[in-house]
């Protein structure tokens, strides 16, 4: 199993701050994952982005101990344009990472940094473009998109620069349903379709369940626990301390259970838990 | 220069490569500042508006932007017209008053210097949205670094320009949000609850700005922005021959501008 | 209650400078105290409608009516006093070095005289419990915190009409809950609340009312109950209803939507309750 992000006892304080907003981090996460971080505001998950390409402490200074290593590559030792060739960030306020004034000009950004030649160019913008739906948007202006828009665009940015890995930070907490699902679905694919290894920070708990084999809660800076969706969303006792929203379906199987109904498992998502109470009325369960 | 931002449209002058226009744009600068003669300038600022109706730019601009001098450019007259020490009286206001560098008389000299110093600013002001409407920041950034300006500037200068537009919507929605809360009515106030005020748009626009520059600085580093590896560039421009043709043009009109300086033509004596 | 809704739209339309017409005839009539939310997508004309509450914006065509009388000669500041509306960024709107300062800015420069800014100042530090941070300077609170002073700001000039644009927003949920209490304590003191949101859970668990606008009109106006029911709609519309609702209905639920989690378990419980012995495993 080939680690493609490797976090070794990562501490780390920002700069005039008293306390560390990461404390002894340490996890792996093996090529093609799809990986959610899940945890209350301030816990630490956009700052973890951050150390993955070295953007902490680099851009933000402070106080760094411990080892990041994306692809192999130690973020002590190479520099941030490095990493950005295997790693891809896209951060949550759309309108505030792009600048261009086309989509063209905005996605050959990466790709014309890192020296391509230009006829990849043209190539690699045509395949981001089309993957994340945007064809024929070329011309037009990145601030004159929708929210939804603008995260693909940004998407797009950094799959054409063709990194390992994409790590997503909130990219749909300020969107309005139909963008949040449109950057959803492209998400979805890039782990499905492309095999890229994704990490994505979400208050989203509903969508981690469904799509995410892997879930991390991080809560004030340390990481309370890992597993997959199904091992992580049944803990009620520790949700409720780390102060993160289970999904409905799970919130609706605590209650039950607590009022004595026979609830055999803990349903993360909506297909499961419609098995699961159909199950209980003793209705047929078959698809 | 604020709110001048490109206006995509087919004329002579957005075709021409960027860097004949920052040659031209170069050239009326110059010529502005080496001439003192208001005549001169004024053939400048006929060029300049000659320019402006050919590229189709909307003369809007123009008039907010007189709009907004006319103080400036009042105060300036008026100080050449006052102080500048010129030999042929016009009209006599007082007595000498040694101390300021007054003379007491207004001289035609003041008047010619007063109106071109106006003009002049005219000519700066008008001049630079001629570049900046005309062409594609991508254009402009690519022609900064063929003319061997370092990418990291180029690319700091253009990006500055083109959050241009942002920063004034962001400080309109400040404005609204402001007077959703009662501050923003700044009619027969004191002038400290004006500056008090002042800040209330100032800070949060700044802190603003500020904020979001430095998700921007994470996201172009992100992006590898600042890689070792040489730039390539996905847009191409090539020097036509009308391009070249102008800046010959361009090349000429400035050495002509000069020689006539030389020659003591286009002052004020 | 009143016969006479507190605020009435007239075939109200709206055109921007840019040539884009943002709504298409809305009619509305609110009463005193409802609980409303106002959603739909980006574009939809939800927060042009919004703006036109106070002022920030002026009609087209048609009239606007808040306590019977016509708002259009009447300047933002007069409308203020009536209408609250708290932006979504309390970053947009605060610049002094204290909280107290911050409510009391406002105040002065509305005209107030100084032993009614003080009291003023004084309730709403109070109301919104804010007395402990009144000396803080508001860059050194968190986002919570900074809301609630921004709404302290609007609060101090005792509208009785609220409009929140999207105050859940890019917060998790327990940084939303925050806010929301805010809202139900100013809704149970007898406020009309206003709120544009996307977010569906919010509508279903608080509003009483939901109006979803699209292409610049009115596309539903109705209880929660009533328009999550009405799934092909909501599917043609963008929108959502909350997982817990859909769950529901994909189970057989028929009649009016479950909204929230406590709801969905009471029927779930109740038809297990009632099932005969034979049909349980």
């Amino acid at each position: 199993m080939v680690s493609v992000i490797d976090v070794s006892q990562v501490t780390y304080q920002y700069p005039r701050k008293e306390k560390p907003v990461l404390k002894d981090i340490s996890f792996t996460v093996p090529a093609g994952q799809f990986l959610a971080i899940i945890g209350p505001t301030g816990a630490g998950k956009s700052t973890l982005c951050y150390t993955f390409n070295g953007s902490v402490p680099r851009l933000f200074g402070g106080v760094f101990e411990g080892k990041v290593a994306v692809a192999g590559l130690d973020t002590y030792e190479n520099e941030i344009p490095v990493m950005a060739q295997h790693m891809g960030l896209v951060v949550q306020n759309a309108r505030s990472q792009l600048f261009s004034v086309t989509v063209e000009g905005e996605v050959a950004f990466g790709c014309e940094n890192l020296g391509m030649p230009r006829e990849m160019i043209l190539q690699n913008i045509r395949k981001a473009m089309e993957f994340v739906g945007l064809e024929g948007l070329e011309d037009r202006q990145p601030s004159a998109l929708s929210g939804g828009q603008q995260q693909r665009v940004a998407i797009a940015c950094v799959l054409a620069m063709d990194p390992e890995v994409l790590v997503l930070d909130e990219p749909t907490s300020e969107l309005d349903p139909i963008g949040s699902e449109q950057v959803m679905r492209v998400v979805a694919r890039l782990n499905r379709e492309l095999g890229k290894t994704i990490v994505l920070v979400t208050h989203d708990t509903e969508f981690a369940a469904q799509y995410a084999d892997r879930v991390l809660v991080l809560s004030e800076g340390s990481l309370v626990c890992d597993g997959t969706p199904k091992e992580i969303f049944k803990q009620e006792e520790l949700l409720a301390k780390v102060r993160v929203r289970a999904p409905q379906v799970c919130q609706a199987a605590f209650e039950l259970r607590r009022r004595g109904l026979p609830i055999t498992g803990i349903p993360v998502t909506l297909d499961e838990a419609v098995q699961l109470f159909r199950g209980l009325n003793g209705q047929p369960t078959g698809h | 220069m604020v709110g001048a931002s490109y206006i995509p449209k087919k004329s002579f002058l957005h075709h021409l490569d960027a860097r004949v226009k920052l040659a031209i744009l170069f050239v009326i600068l110059t010529l502005a500042l080496t001439f003192s003669h208001p005549v001169y300038i004024l053939v400048l600022l006929a060029v300049v508006i000659l320019a402006w109706a050919s590229a189709g730019l909307p003369f809007d601009f123009l008039k907010t932007l007189v709009k907004y001098f006319t103080g400036i450019a009042v105060l300036i007259f008026a100080i050449q017209v006052l102080f500048y020490p010129g030999e042929t009286p016009l009209l006599k206001i007082s007595a000498p008053i040694a101390t300021i560098g007054f003379s007491g008389t207004i001289s035609q000299e003041g008047v010619l210097f007063g109106a071109a110093m106006v003009l002049r600013l005219v000519v700066i002001m008008a001049a630079a949205p001629l570049l900046i409407m005309t062409t594609p920041l991508s254009e402009l950034i690519l022609a900064l670094v063929k003319i061997r300006i370092p990418y990291r500037f180029a690319f700091i200068l253009t990006t500055a320009m083109s959050l241009l537009p942002s920063l004034q919507n962001r400080a309109f929605l400040i404005q609204q949000a402001q007077l959703c809360r009662g501050v923003g009515d700044f009619e027969n106030r004191n002038l400290l609850v004006k500056l008090k005020a002042s800040a209330s748009l100032l800070v949060p626009l700044i802190l603003g700005s500020f904020r979001d520059s430095q998700v921007l600085d994470v996201a172009i580093s992100s992006r590898a922005f600042g890689a070792p590896t040489p730039r390539t560039y996905l847009l191409e421009t090539h020097l036509r021959t009308i391009d070249v043709a102008l800046l010959i043009f361009s090349a000429l009109a400035l050495i002509a501008g000069i020689t006539l300086r030389m020659l003591n033509l286009g002052i004020i004596r | 209650m009143d016969n006479q809704p507190v605020i009435e739209v007239n075939n109200l339309h709206h055109t921007y400078p840019n040539g884009v017409q943002a709504l298409h005839g809305i009619d509305l009539r609110i009463s005193s105290g409802e609980y409303i939310a106002v959603v739909g997508q980006n574009g939809s004309g939800k927060t042009t409608l919004a703006k036109h509450l106070n002022g920030l914006l002026k009609p087209s065509l048609g009239q606007i009516k808040i306590n019977g009388i016509d708002i259009s000669p009447m300047r933002i500041s007069e409308l203020s006093r009536i209408v609250g509306y708290v932006f979504q960024n309390p970053d947009d709107m605060l610049f002094c070095n204290s909280v107290e300062e911050e409510i009391s800015f406002g105040l002065k420069l509305m005209g107030f005289e100084q032993s009614e800014k003080q009291e003023r100042v004084e309730k709403s530090l109070k109301r919104m419990g804010l007395e402990q941070l009144r000396d803080q300077h508001p860059f050194t609170l968190s986002l919570g915190d900074r809301q609630r002073v921004a709404v302290a700001c609007i609060l101090a000039i005792t509208p009785r009409i609220f409009v929140f644009d999207e105050p859940t927003t890019g917060q998790d949920y327990f940084g939303g809950q925050s806010i929301m209490e805010t809202i139900e304590m100013l809704h149970a003191d007898g406020c009309t609340i206003l709120i544009i949101t996307h977010d569906m859970r919010l509508v279903a668990e608080q509003a009483q009312r939901v109006i979803v606008m699209n292409g610049g009109r009115i596309a539903i106006d109705a209880p929660p109950g009533e328009a999550f029911k009405q799934l092909d709609l909501l599917e043609k519309l963008s929108l959502r209803a909350p997982q817990i609702t859909r769950l529901s209905q994909l189970l057989g639920w028929q009649g009016e939507a479950l909204l929230d989690v406590p709801g969905f378990c009471d029927w779930v419980e109740q038809s297990w309750r009632t099932q005969d012995e034979a049909k349980r495993w």
